[in-house]
């Protein structure tokens, strides 16, 4: 899935571009460069861990409309956005939007490294939880009707013998039950179960797509 | 001899020359010099006081013994009780070891002070006033009688009833003064003596204002009327000049002909006036000295009553206002008379006028803050040039966030270059190719910031108006560069249509690419609020019978039809800040190519402006007017 990190550089400077895809290859970074908007959509990357340079003034869409597209679409890509004039306005609707940082051109070596730094942590984190969260959803989806009632009940707090009574099976099917589940889920206790519930609940309420790219 | 016999010898012998030459030598060297202080009232640059300079030390050519000193008060600039002290310190101290024996004062200031602070400076030296005007003098309390000089007095009234006579038909009189103290006292003065020779004609007095005021006053005058200034020190904004500065200002907008009655201002625009010379002045002043070293009292002098003055005028401005020649008496002194490459429409350029301080101010960024000398020449040259340039600083002003990004563009790559060369270096690993095609493209976005530079220096230059033969296709073109960061930044689309093939007329291609910029800074504003695919603007060239055809056309919401007649007036304009002045410069310019200017509302809505030039450019060949 997630190889080598990638960084994404979309200015319609060729000049810039081509010298910061110098300065990532000489840290240490695989780097890949756009032109525009258009050309980064159009070759969206495979599923692969990496953060966006994305200049503020691109022709056609902007940086910060690209920036609002992507969330449309579910692209979770970290972005840093450079730009070649302070604009206070800019920078706070991009800050707000989830901008890792907001860099002034000429740009500091040592800012856009570091902001990218960041930037692939933060990506590579939250592929981290949404793997863990997939898994999970796997895991739950495997589980018999039968055992998710057992689970919705246990989780409630409900002991083996009201579980049964509630659900009109005996007490030993019950656990019998109770320890399939326990193994389909990887848990190994009742407050571990309640941890797990509430994990579903989060993802399921997050709706997250799969990260693209 | 002895050794010891010629130690003794050569050591009398050195101890003899040397006694001589610390008894005989001082006093060789110091031979009696008498010196001569010349205190002015202003600075040492102002021509009035180079040129008495000249004239004061031509006088004591013959007295050598004679050694003159010059310090200079910088009134207005300098002024006070405190400044006063330490100027006196100053002096008293400097020549406490060869006080001078002769003050000249020049200039009222300046003997108010030598006589206010004479005992703390050299009480025994007779006091030479010099340039001090007659009724400077009258207000003074009794002068010691040890205080001499021919007066100053400009002949303000001589040089009014001069222009008057040769405008007949003027109806209005202007006369412009200053605020500082000695402009005060100048329109005093003037206010006594005007209504005396000037009866016939409605008098109009600027007194007082602010320059741009001034400016925008006499910009609208007509044949009808005739200026007068002394120029001024100060103007009602607080704003220190020359009074020379001040004069080439006016007389560079002014459409009605200008008069002013000092020798230092022929040449720069005014017609003339009766003046006396400053170099006479300062001979006359010297001549005194020259007596009073020779031993004469001061009270014994005879001295003439006032400076002579001669009526000088310069002959450009007599053809330019066609004052009758006859009328010239034989005795005036006429300047600039051998044929020059006069260019006659040179006046109808300057037509025009801007706020050229206020213009000034607006450039202040990034890229202007290093050239901010530039800015400050605007201030200086009194050339009629200026009002264009000053219109073209302000269009500059306009696009200063795009060529701040033109230029912040390829910075930002040569230090990333950089950084990445460095970090290349440091790993050890051998990578010359890479680094060589680092350090080539550093090089190539130098030349493109340069370039950047350069282009705008082009539109910047001060030029005279030239008439060369120059190409439209290429002056579109270039327009089209220079805007084109500014169209991106307001994401407007640049539409250029150049004729099919070389165009070429004859006139000056910086003024018509400033016409071009004007109308497309105007188009673009007239889009900024529309949508996206109406931010277009066409700039289309054409050759027509017989002309040239330029036309600029935006899809903004046009041109009001109550407010097409005045569109192309002096100061008309719909924008809140808008001076108002682009749009008639752009009609003078064209005007002056023999071209003509006419806006029309385009098919659905939007604006289009039209220019139509001959070929030969010239005033005379005109197109035919519609209006």
């Amino acid at each position: 899935m997630s190889a080598r990190p990638l960084v994404h550089v979309v200015d319609d400077d060729e000049s810039l571009r081509t010298a910061l895809l110098r300065l990532l290859d000489a840290a240490g970074f695989e780097a890949r460069g756009y032109a525009s908007t258009g050309d980064f959509l159009l070759r969206l990357p495979e599923d692969r861990t990496g953060c966006l340079v994305l200049d503020v003034r691109l022709p056609g869409p902007s940086g910060l409309e690209l920036q609002a597209a992507l969330q449309r679409q579910g692209v979770t890509l970290p972005i840093i956005f450079l730009t070649g004039h302070a604009d206070v306005a800019s920078s706070v609707r991009a800050m707000k939007a989830g901008a890792v940082d907001f860099l002034e051109k000429p740009v500091e070596r040592d800012a856009l490294l570091g902001a990218i730094q960041s930037a692939l942590a933060r990506d590579t984190l939250r592929r981290a939880a949404h793997d863990a969260d997939q898994g999970l959803c796997a895991r739950f989806a495997a589980l018999s009707p039968r055992e998710r009632q057992v689970f919705d009940q246990i989780v409630a707090g409900k002991l083996n013998k009201q579980i049964a009574a509630e659900l009109g099976i005996g007490e030993r099917t019950v656990k019998a039950q109770r320890a399939q589940l326990m193994l389909k889920l990887g848990a190994d206790s009742a407050a571990e179960l309640g941890r797990l519930a509430e994990q579903l609940r989060q993802a399921s309420n997050n709706n997250t797509r799969p990260p693209v790219a | 001899m002895s050794t010891t016999t010629i130690r003794i010898a050569t050591s009398a012998l050195l101890a003899v020359t040397a006694a001589a030459w610390l008894l005989l030598a001082p006093a060789a060297i110091a031979a009696e010099t008498r010196n001569v202080l010349v205190l002015y009232s202003n600075n040492r640059v102002l021509p009035a006081n180079i040129a008495a300079d000249g004239g004061l030390r031509a006088a004591l050519a013959g007295t050598p013994d004679a050694a003159v000193f010059s310090e200079f008060l910088d009134q207005p600039y300098f002024s006070g009780p405190a400044h006063e002290a330490t100027v006196t310190r100053y002096l008293r101290e400097k020549f406490a070891a060869a006080p001078p024996r002769a003050i000249v004062a020049g200039g009222d200031f300046a003997l108010d002070f030598v006589l206010r602070h004479r005992a703390g400076l050299f009480p025994d030296a007779p006091v030479v006033h010099m340039a001090v005007s007659q009724s400077h003098l009258r207000s003074l309390p009794q002068l010691p009688a040890d205080a001499v000089g021919v007066p100053l007095e400009f002949d303000f009234s001589g040089t009014i009833e001069q222009a008057l006579r040769w405008h007949p038909n003027a109806q209005r009189l202007l006369v412009v003064t200053g605020a500082s103290e000695q402009d005060r006292g100048w329109e005093a003065r003037l206010r006594r003596e005007v209504p005396l020779v000037a009866s016939r004609v409605t008098v109009e007095y600027l007194a007082g204002l602010p320059t741009t005021t001034v400016l925008k006053r006499v910009i609208e005058l007509g044949a009808d009327s005739v200026v007068f200034t002394p120029g001024y020190f100060e103007d009602g904004e607080g704003r220190r000049t020359a009074p020379r500065d001040s004069v080439a200002a006016i007389a560079a907008a002014s459409t009605a002909p200008v008069y002013a009655p000092a020798i230092t201002f022929i040449g720069i625009g005014v017609v003339g006036g009766r003046s006396p010379s400053f170099e006479e002045i300062g001979r006359q002043a010297g001549l005194i000295v020259k007596e009073l070293f020779a031993g004469n009292a001061p009270a014994s002098l005879r001295l003439p009553e006032i400076v002579r003055s001669a009526l000088r005028v310069d002959w450009r401005q007599i053809q330019r206002w066609g004052i009758d020649e006859m009328k010239i008496p034989a005795d005036a002194v006429v300047l600039f008379k051998e044929p020059t490459l006069w260019q006659a429409y040179r006046g109808a350029v300057i037509g025009a006028v801007a706020s050229i301080l206020l213009l000034a101010a607006l450039v202040g960024t990034l890229v202007f803050e290093r050239n901010r000398r530039r800015v400050a020449e605007l201030a200086v040259q009194g050339q009629r040039t200026l009002l264009a340039h000053a219109s073209r600083l302000a269009v500059a002003g306009e696009l200063t966030a795009s060529i701040a990004h033109e230029i912040n563009q390829p910075l930002g790559a040569i230090l990333t270059n950089a950084d990445a060369a460095d970090m290349i270096l440091r790993s050890g690993a051998d990578r010359r190719e890479d680094l060589l095609r680092i350090l080539a493209d550093i090089r190539r976005d130098d030349l493109r910031a340069s370039d950047v530079i350069r282009k705008l220096r082009a539109l910047l230059a001060k030029q005279e108006v030239e008439r060369q033969p120059f190409d439209v296709n290429d002056a579109v073109n270039n327009v089209a560069s220079l805007l084109r960061p500014e169209a991106d930044r307001r994401r407007v689309t640049l539409d250029v249509r150049p004729a099919a093939s070389g165009l070429s007329m004859v006139g000056d291609t910086i003024q018509i690419q400033q016409v071009l910029i004007n109308l497309v800074l105007n188009a673009m504003d007239a889009v900024a609020d529309v949508t996206d695919e109406r931010r277009v603007i066409t700039v289309s060239v054409e050759k027509a019978v017989d002309a040239i055809h330029i036309s600029v056309r935006d899809r903004g919401p046009g041109i009001p039809t109550e407010h097409m007649p005045q569109l192309f007036d002096s100061f008309f304009s719909t924008k809140p800040h808008g001076m108002g002045i682009g749009l008639s410069i752009a009609r003078t310019i064209v005007e002056a190519h023999g071209g003509r200017i006419w806006a029309e509302t385009g098919p659905g809505n939007g604006a289009v402006f039209n220019i139509e030039i001959p070929p030969s450019g010239a005033p005379n060949h005109s197109v035919r007017t519609k209006r």
